[in-house]
């Protein structure tokens, strides 16, 4: 049997700009929405990409620390904060006893995470996860989060570490901000069923702002 | 003949860029940076409305926003003020409010029968007969309003952005440019709002004839320039003041919310009109307004006025227009004392007579009473504030400037929660105690004279400061101890009336004295009675003295008269602003698309869109939703369930847990069983149901209904921090899709997918199992919601469609079909399940359901045990029933919610679910019945929408024939 294919849960939101497809990590993701040119430009002043297809692995509980650790996982040392683990992998804290782990292009953590047994061990919850990601990029994101979030995110008042649980017009996110090949990024995750909803209500406005929509390819060359 | 003068030192206008547009008819040319009232005074138009209740001509009064009697249409926007409203290149205006035009207005005879009009009159005169109403109501609807509102407005977006800041300074006038600028100075980052076009309050307009205040605010606006940290939002006004500082910043394009972590309140004072007989004509304007129209847009007010005033503002009024080139008349002082400063001085010097102890008895009006064409003028008491009319004078001019005193901009403050007092020694409400984190600066907090101002938006600063947690000095302002800047009661007696305190309602002194007398002679009664304050203005000019004359009546002073709430927006607020981009969140499953391309007609259910039904050209939506139905009935049907609430349940005590949370029994379920999980709350009313699978010792999955995800999630996390049961909950509503494969054929095409033994006795009706279905993970529930033979299946979201389109295809050849929640409903209602939340509402228990068997009183404790304990001890007082209506009945139909109606006539239910099956050849249905009329057989009437009573007979359920086992 051919290995399934997954859904990105932006699809249906992505099909009217017909964007150029390819499969990342079993999931069927754009590459591409337009030329590099145009993509670079929308990157530098409002750029939205879908990197749902990165690897996920959710875990809670009053053990969940204890099973990280003891996976050789770097945690954050409090809650609502984020670290880097190893060079491709982010593990976000959710709260003190929940965790995000999220593999970039390179990563191989949650691979490992998920092969890991769960002990039956009382306090460790695995964690479904059916994430909308995004990568949101440019000079222009302050003003696309002015109007969708009435948190004050600029630099100054969103730590470097900072995992921020909030509103975004509307539907719950989690975001923090991050650098990316030498560039501020900052990543949005929701739940996967808001996001047709969250794309095109953050593309809507990043293009009235100069921006668009790009493809995993804008941030990560080697996919071309 | 044009009002407009030579450049004047900081106009507002581009001469350069004139502006060309039309007003009633008329072309007109201005200069950008005009507001359309300017422009129009410009070319001497004076008549630039008319009010709402007598249709009188009215001109230019505040220039300061409340000009509501100048409001205009432009044919696709309307009530447009044309006091703040900036005229450009092509604009078609007229006035709003009139028939057959602002001049000759058809609807101006109700002037003249304006005595037959007073306060209360609609109240009063329309009262009965009842039978009348709707005649008197279609004219008072015509008559009511000002602007037709346009329905093809087009859809402008007003974006509402969120900001924030270290300090708010609402208002840049003196105090609270020097405000900003020491705060900026001081570090803090700083927003500062103003709601006119440019910075810097009454140094723009207000001079007495001299270049000094030019001067000082361009030396405040260099030093404005120079601090990046100061954000200038002008031309928008603050339009309230919420929790933690939050205040939503009101401007052309759309709305900036505020939230800083101090807030300085520099608003200022609106200028008061002084009250006498025609004081509402075209040519009659505040002091500040012939100010602003002389010194932003270098425009005559008039040529040969009159001031009357009762402070020293008028004589600085005076010499504005002085040196204008008007001439000033005389000045009419209603101060015995009258003015005693340098300011007479200057007056006197230049030759203007000044009349003290005066007053203007009445204005006289020009044919039409289209403007001003003298003043009467007599003595004035200002102990008795009666006018000497036996010894008058009459004054020759052609307008008038009023300068009587002034109120606080205080709408930001009262709804902050500011503590307000009277102040007799300026005669206005000041700030008695503010909120943490608010403060207030200049003239809205008493402080008048220039410097003391800005002295005191320093002071506010340091306060803020220190706020902050942060080092600054103390400053102190002395009190004002000048003559008061306003007027104790600048209200002229007349026999005649026309003697306006509220230009919005055309609201005279004798109609305050009238309320009173019948017994509103409470300040919010009065103002709920006269309506004063309840026009486009808010009483922003007529508030103050509405006060003063209860105040006169009732022989009190003015602090125990109080004032009127307050409450956001401060100022109309269009509802586009409001509205914003309008964000409508919605969730989509993964199948979304497929049943888009299928024809799916989409509805709403909680935030989720689903298929109602799934369109077929050329057939009645009735049809397909029966077909739909009839599939599952005798092949197979799917529906996309991922909607349905998800959540795992995991842990020691997770079984625990479920025992507390849900009224059944979960201790005992074994692995692979599911359970009726049905959801009360405290006081016993049923909020939710679904099913618990026991997928482990220590793990369920249960399932809610579609909309009730989040509470029930919510729910169980508030329990759960209460019991402290070792228990994980993990909502994955989001993270998994479901879909439920019902009828005969179910099982023929699901065992094409699956290596599950899906035999009656291998995976029997009231179990789970976790298999593989088209090679994806899944949990598939036997649930018997929409037919006997059916499975839920669940799997991971993102491989929801790989999962649907594998079923849909081994359903081809047994006659599968998707259908929607409108065949859903039909189905679930031909089993005989009622729906939450459809057929219960916020007050029924289970009893009331017939779901006494899912209780289990005998647990020592679920939510909502104690609340049943207690409800059981009283007799039932409705029951839901399923009914069924004739055979062959083709009668109107009767509708969810119609009412069930005894021999009496009297309510004893309501129908709660009405649909005819195709499958059981009748009209079926739910509904609350009188519990006397609850066993089956019983006969109960329905009436319907139209008032027929129709027949329904309690049925038993299911309404169609099922086969266990089959």
């Amino acid at each position: 049997m051919e290995p399934l294919t997954r859904v990105t849960p932006v699809a249906y939101a992505q099909q009217r700009l017909s964007p150029k497809m390819t499969v990342l990590n079993g999931m069927e993701v754009a590459i591409e929405f337009a030329s590099a040119e145009i993509e670079n430009k929308r990157k530098s002043t409002l750029g939205i990409c879908d990197v749902s297809c990165f690897p996920r692995f959710g875990v809670k509980g009053l053990n969940a620390v204890q099973w990280l650790k003891e996976h050789k996982v770097e945690i954050p040392p409090q809650g609502n904060a984020w670290v880097q683990h190893k060079p491709d992998t982010l593990v976000l804290r959710l709260g003190l006893n929940e965790f995000l782990v999220e593999d970039q292009l390179n990563g191989k953590a949650c691979e490992a995470l998920h092969a890991a047994n769960q002990p039956k061990a009382y306090g460790i919850y695995k964690v479904q996860r059916n994430d909308t990601a995004l990568i949101l990029s440019g000079s222009r994101v302050q003003a696309l989060f002015s109007e969708v979030c009435a948190l004050d995110l600029r630099d100054q008042a969103l730590a470097p570490d900072a995992v921020v649980m909030t509103q975004m017009a509307g539907i719950s996110v989690t975001l923090l901000r991050q650098q990316l090949n030498g560039e501020t990024v900052y990543r949005l995750w929701c739940d996967g069923t808001y996001g047709p909803y969250i794309w095109d209500t953050l593309l809507e406005i990043a293009e009235e702002l100069g921006g668009g929509a790009v493809g995993v390819s804008c941030h990560f060359k080697e996919m071309l | 003949m044009s009002m407009r003068l030579p450049k004047q030192p900081g106009e507002w206008i581009n001469r350069n860029k004139p502006v060309k547009f039309t007003y009633e008819g008329n072309t007109y040319l201005g200069f950008e940076g005009d507001i359309i009232s300017s422009a129009l005074w410009a070319n001497n138009e004076q008549v630039l409305g008319r009010s709402f209740k007598y249709h009188r001509p009215r001109g230019v009064l505040s220039l300061a926003n409340h000009d509501v009697n100048a409001m205009m249409t432009d044919g696709v926007d309307t009530n447009m003020r044309a006091d703040v409203v900036e005229v450009r290149n092509g604009m078609q205006l007229t006035a709003v409010n009139t028939d057959g035009g602002v001049r000759k207005d058809k609807n101006s005879y109700i002037d003249k029968i304006s005595k037959l009009l007073p306060v209360g009159f609609y109240y009063k005169a329309f009262h009965t007969p009842r039978s009348l109403f709707p005649f008197w109501e279609n004219i008072i609807r015509k008559a009511a309003g000002l602007g037709v509102v346009n329905f093809h407005y087009p859809r402008i977006l007003k974006r509402k952005l969120n900001t924030h800041c270290d300090l708010l300074v609402v208002g840049a006038g003196p105090s609270g440019l020097t405000a900003a600028i020491v705060a900026a100075h001081n570090g803090l980052e700083v927003t500062l709002v103003d709601e006119n076009q440019q910075v810097g309050g009454s140094l723009t307009y207000d001079r007495a004839g001299s270049g000094e205040a030019a001067t000082q605010l361009q030396e405040l606006q260099t030093l404005l320039a120079k601090y990046p940290n100061i954000t200038v939002i002008s031309g928008a006004y603050a339009g309230g003041y919420y929790a933690d500082h939050l205040i939503p910043i009101v401007g052309a394009d759309g709305i900036t919310k505020v939230r800083a972590k101090a807030v300085i309140v520099a608003s200022g004072v609106f200028e008061q009109p002084p009250v006498f007989r025609y004081n509402d004509l075209p040519g009659v304007m505040l002091g500040s307004a012939a100010q602003r129209l002389i010194h932003r847009y270098s425009v005559k007010p008039f040529e040969n006025g009159v001031v009357v005033t009762a402070n020293s503002h008028g004589y600085r009024v005076a010499l504005d227009l002085l040196q204008a080139g008007c001439k000033v008349a005389a000045i009419i002082d209603m101060r015995a004392a009258g003015e005693d400063s340098e300011l007479a001085e200057s007056v006197a010097r230049k030759g203007v007579p000044v009349r003290k102890g005066c007053c203007v008895y009445e204005a006289l009006s020009a044919p039409g009473n289209l403007g001003v064409r003298g003043v009467v003028v007599c003595a004035y008491n200002e102990t008795t504030s009666e006018a000497d009319a036996a010894n008058v004078t009459t004054i020759e001019c052609d307008g008038v400037a009023m300068s009587a005193g002034w109120a606080p901009a205080g709408a930001l403050l009262y709804q902050a929660g500011t503590s307000m007092r009277y102040d007799e020694g300026v005669h206005q409400f000041v700030p008695a105690r503010l909120p943490v984190g608010v403060f207030a600066a200049g003239k809205v907090n008493g402080v008048f004279d220039l410097e003391a101002r800005m002295m005191d938006g320093a002071r506010a600063v340091s306060d803020v400061l220190r706020h902050l947690g942060k080092q600054a000095p103390q400053i102190d302002v002395a009190p004002h101890s000048e003559a008061s800047p306003s007027h104790p009661y600048p209200i002229v007696p007349h026999p005649a009336g026309k003697n306006f305190v509220d230009f919005d309602e055309d609201l005279q002194v004798k109609d305050f004295v009238n309320a009173a007398k019948e017994g509103f002679d409470n300040i919010e009664l009065m103002k709920r009675f006269t309506t004063v304050g309840m026009g486009p203005s808010q009483g922003k000019h007529s508030n103050m003295n509405a006060i003063r004359i209860l105040a006169k009546i009732r022989g009190l002073p003015v602090d125990r008269i109080g004032t009127t709430t307050a409450r956001p927006f401060f100022h109309p607020t269009p509802i586009g602003h409001l509205g914003g981009r309008g964000f409508h969140p919605h969730r989509l499953t993964s199948i979304h698309g497929w049943h888009e391309a299928a024809g799916a007609v989409f509805v709403e259910g909680g935030a989720w869109l689903r298929p109602a039904y799934y369109d077929k050209p050329g057939v009645d939506k009735r049809d397909i939703v029966q077909d739909e139905a009839m599939a599952v009935r005798l092949s197979a049907g799917i529906i996309d369930a991922g909607t349905l609430g998800k959540i795992e349940v995991c842990g020691p005590d997770a079984s625990q847990f479920l025992e507390r949370f849900y009224t059944g029994s979960f201790a005992s379920q074994k692995v692979g069983e599911t359970r009726f999980a049905l959801l009360l709350d405290e006081s016993g009313v049923v909020v939710d149901d679904g099913v618990a699978a026991r997928l482990e010792d220590e793990k369920f999955y249960v399932s809610t209904n579609t909309s009730n995800a989040a509470a029930v999630y919510r729910e169980m996390q508030r329990w759960l921090q209460q019991w402290q049961l070792s228990v994980g909950l993990v909502n994955v509503t989001g993270s998994m899709g479901a879909m439920n494969l019902a009828g005969p054929n179910a099982r023929d095409i699901l065992a094409k997918l699956t290596p599950l033994d899906l035999s009656e006795k291998g995976f029997p009706s009231g179990h789970v199992r976790e298999t593989k279905v088209a090679g994806v993970a899944a949990r598939i529930l036997r649930v018997g919601f929409v037919a006997e033979l059916a499975y839920e299946i669940h799997v991971p979201a993102a491989e929801a469609r790989h999962v649907w389109e594998a079923i849909i295809e081994a359903g081809k050849e047994d006659g599968l079909r998707p259908f929607g929640t409108d065949a859903q409903r039909l189905l679930r209602l031909e089993m005989g399940n009622h729906l939450v939340s459809h057929d219960t509402d916020g007050l029924t228990n289970p009893y009331e359901i017939g779901s006494d068997w899912a209780i289990k009183m005998g647990k020592p404790f679920f939510v909502g045990q104690r609340s049943l304990k207690i409800i059981a001890r009283k007799p039932v007082t409705k029951r839901l029933v399923p009914f069924v209506l004739d055979e062959g009945y083709n009668g109107e139909m009767p509708q969810e919610c119609n009412l069930v109606i005894d021999d009496a006539n009297q309510i004893r239910g309501r129908a709660t679910s009405v649909a005819f099956s195709r499958s059981v050849g009748r009209v079926i249905g739910f509904a609350y019945v009188d519990p006397d009329t609850a066993t089956a057989g019983s006969v109960f009437r329905i009436r319907t929408d139209g008032g027929a009573m129709v027949n329904a007979t309690v049925a038993k359920t299911p309404f169609i024939k099922t086969h266990k086992g089959n």
